[in-house]
């Protein structure tokens, strides 16, 4: 039987939180081309090339795939869609960031095969001030 | 077309003025492991090369938000400061490999004047040596007022 995700539209998703550990910025920081004006200058400021991977691995912590997306991810299929970002002010090095979302809209695609687009809309605070560090929205394409 | 000047301000920038295009890699499969870490996501498509051609690929995936971080690299060194990005809208074309170049380019698409900072809109690119776009989307960042 077809799932219909619309349904879904305004499901709020759980608190997700992730600490912005030195050691994930040190690796990465060693995977990039050079070390980041940002790292340079400020040691404490995380670079914002480290901003998308804050965002995909936390809102990946807000849902689950099954009973939020109703989507078997062992036979299915499932890739990034768009992503929006505006950024609110740089991201801190050891600071935790609480992720919070909630799925905006649900919306279905044919191209060689039919699929959903399901987007969220989030935001990100920061735990050096409590104030907002990113907002956005993402979207994840499930084949059908 | 015009090359656009690295660290510029408001009056340096028309829009159609091009970004000077940045080129990088070759990718590396071992950068897939810190990152994959990172995201606490080991997928075996980004990490094991023969589970990825069993499914029709050509070798790992580098993950999508690499390529993202190299298309923030290369925007955020063209501004004055990285943390003057503003926004970002990205669409994920197509797929990186190990090996792959990354060209990255992009187009002011429009400028804004602003009291404490002005506003530059640019529409961004991301392509492999065949020229697949693997990134595309748009990108705004924080002009700094030129010092008197």
């Amino acid at each position: 039987m077809p799932v219909d995700r619309k349904t879904l539209i305004g499901k709020v998703l759980r608190t997700a939180r992730y600490r912005v550990s030195v050691e994930d910025v040190q690796d990465f920081v060693s995977v990039m081309p050079k070390s980041s004006e940002a790292t340079e200058e400020a040691p404490e400021v995380a670079p914002p090339t480290f901003a998308p991977l804050v965002a995909v691995l936390g809102l990946l912590r807000t849902f689950d795939w099954s009973t939020d997306f109703q989507f078997d991810y062992r036979d299915g299929t499932a890739m990034f869609g768009e992503q929006f970002i505006d950024f609110h002010r740089p991201l801190y090095v050891d600071e935790e960031v609480e992720i919070n979302a909630m799925i905006n809209d649900v919306y279905e695609k044919s191209g060689r095969q039919k699929f959903d687009v399901v987007q969220l809309a989030f935001e990100i605070k920061g735990d050096r001030d409590g104030q907002l560090v990113m907002t956005g929205k993402q979207s994840y394409i499930l084949f059908k | 077309m015009t090359i656009a000047p690295n660290k510029p301000y408001f009056e340096d920038l028309t829009v159609g003025m091009a970004l000077p295009t940045v080129k990088y890699g070759p990718m590396d499969r071992f950068d897939y492991i810190p990152i994959a870490l990172i995201l606490r996501d080991t997928n075996p498509l980004h990490l094991d090369r023969v589970y990825a051609q069993e499914r029709g690929l050509p070798d790992t995936v580098q993950q999508g938000p690499l390529n993202q971080a190299y298309l923030y690299e290369f925007f955020t060194n063209w501004l004055h400061k990285p943390w003057d990005l503003a926004s970002t809208e990205i669409r994920f074309a197509a797929n990186v490999f190990p090996e792959d170049i990354l060209h990255c380019g992009g187009e002011i698409e429009g400028l804004e004047i602003g009291e404490e900072y002005d506003i530059v809109h640019c529409r961004l690119w991301q392509k492999n040596d065949e020229g697949v776009n693997i990134l595309t989307g748009k990108a705004s960042g924080r002009l700094p007022k030129p010092p008197k």
